[in-house]
């Protein structure tokens, strides 16, 4: 890769957002060129210190009622009558038709969706919402640890990667999909990542799966008889990034 | 005839059973992402009143195009939405200026002077990073917040600003620099 190119390219190297081969370019042509070098370390300054120093405004706590109060409630999606004109035809009775009109209804408002991931990501939700985040508020491993397995007969992976830039915040107890489950809080930048592990009927291993919900990302994968389940807003290469420190921990 | 009438009754009651259902799912949806909302409005406007007018404004737009609602990112879907919302907001309230600046012409790509003063930005404190970022053109503004505090892509980013995904990485780089460039004159002050 030529200078030009690869100088053009070291914010997007930085950010982790080019693909594989140029990212391999591109550190071969950095490694030999002392300008380069430099540059790329002013930006990874520049970069960290807006990541840890640039305040994240949070709403005002009154802005979510105001917001709820302003909502219009007359406002009905067109709902296809026609459809059930045909269904009346018969003169069949009022109880009849509403079981129809709420069938409708539910088929088309909820989107299809597999069950634990709308489960895990609703418990990430609750978990930053309710300002219940950890039941034991700690980075240090060596307490979060035995406080779960003691609680949940499990030993899950508890480990600080706050080198890695994904420092442990603590643990708390919590239930997925039917199964007690040990949630391990961790922080990339502002965003929270919500690692549950629980031990699910099917015990055999299973490769990573992400999925995509409501703007969380969601990884799981088994391993050792335990189910686990990555959840954030980070963005799906960072949280595959952290599972794979977790995999490999 | 009693038909008609219990006829009626029965879409009266589907119509609020679907209402329901439709804040109920927007409030899940859109509820959870009030904070990254807020934040953009809040460093786009620059304070805290216009911004809780510019995210309701965009919260209400938001639930009528619901059913628009078609890609898989909610979050980057609604800031979308609160972008336009603060165009909006600067029309009817600053027609005057324009914030929305043209690129400063005299950014070159590259640091002209790669000193070790860049290098202290690492140690600014957040109150002096916050008000050099607020001196930013928006345009300049609005990348780097989606970007170092929502963690967008630079694919989410181009969706939310519709600028090309090539034009967000030389944004960004821009505005990263003029950042640093604001920096240290802001060092030099006496």
């Amino acid at each position: 890769m030529n200078h030009d190119r690869a100088k053009h390219l070291l914010y997007a190297y930085a950010d982790r957002q080019i693909g594989i081969m140029r990212r391999f370019f591109l550190r071969r042509h950095v490694t030999g060129c002392p300008s380069c070098l430099a540059e790329l370390e002013t930006i990874q300054a520049t970069r960290s210190a807006l990541r840890t120093n640039l305040p994240m405004h949070r709403a005002p706590p009154a802005l979510a009622a105001r917001i709820a109060s302003a909502l219009p409630r007359e406002m009905a999606p067109p709902i296809p009558r026609q459809r059930l004109h045909f269904g009346f035809a018969g003169g069949s009775l009022a109880g009849g038709l509403a079981g129809v009109a709420l069938t409708l209804a539910v088929t088309r408002v909820v989107p299809p969706a597999d069950p634990l991931v709308a489960d895990v990501v609703a418990d990430h939700v609750r978990s930053m919402m309710a300002d219940h985040l950890t039941d034991v508020p700690t980075s240090d491993q060596h307490t979060v640890k035995p406080w779960l397995s003691a609680r949940l007969d499990l030993s899950p992976v508890v480990k600080d990667f706050v080198a890695e830039g994904y420092p442990l915040i603590g643990g708390r107890l919590d239930y997925v999909d039917g199964h007690r489950a040990a949630a391990i809080v961790y922080r990339r930048d502002k965003h929270v990542i919500n690692l549950f592990a629980f031990v699910a009927n099917d015990r055999s291993d299973a490769p990573l799966r992400l999925d995509t919900r409501d703007g969380f990302n969601v990884v799981r994968w088994r391993t050792g008889g335990l189910s686990y389940v990555a959840v954030s807003d980070v963005e799906a290469a960072q949280l595959l990034a952290f599972v794979h420190l977790v995999e490999s921990g | 005839m009693g038909t008609v009438r219990r006829y009626d009754l029965c879409f009266a009651w589907m119509d609020a059973l679907a209402i329901d259902a439709r804040n109920r799912r927007f409030e899940l949806l859109a509820m959870p992402h009030l904070d990254a909302a807020f934040n953009l409005a809040r460093w786009l406007t620059g304070n805290t009143a216009d911004a809780e007018d510019v995210v309701q404004d965009a919260y209400l737009r938001a639930f009528r195009y619901l059913d628009t609602f078609r890609g898989e990112n909610f979050r980057v879907w609604l800031l979308t939405i609160v972008r336009n919302s603060f165009l909006d907001w600067l029309k009817d309230n600053r027609s005057g200026r324009q914030l929305f600046q043209p690129a400063p012409a005299d950014l070159e790509w590259t640091d002209p002077n790669p000193s070790p003063e860049a290098l202290l930005l690492d140690r600014v404190d957040s109150e002096t990073l916050s008000a050099l970022v607020a001196q930013l053109p928006a345009e300049y503004r609005e990348v780097l917040i989606l970007r170092e505090i929502e963690d967008l892509s630079y694919k989410d980013i181009a969706s939310v600003t519709g600028i090309p995904s090539g034009t967000v990485m030389s944004r960004l780089s821009r505005a990263r620099l003029a950042l640093r460039k604001a920096w240290i004159s802001n060092e030099k002050r006496p």
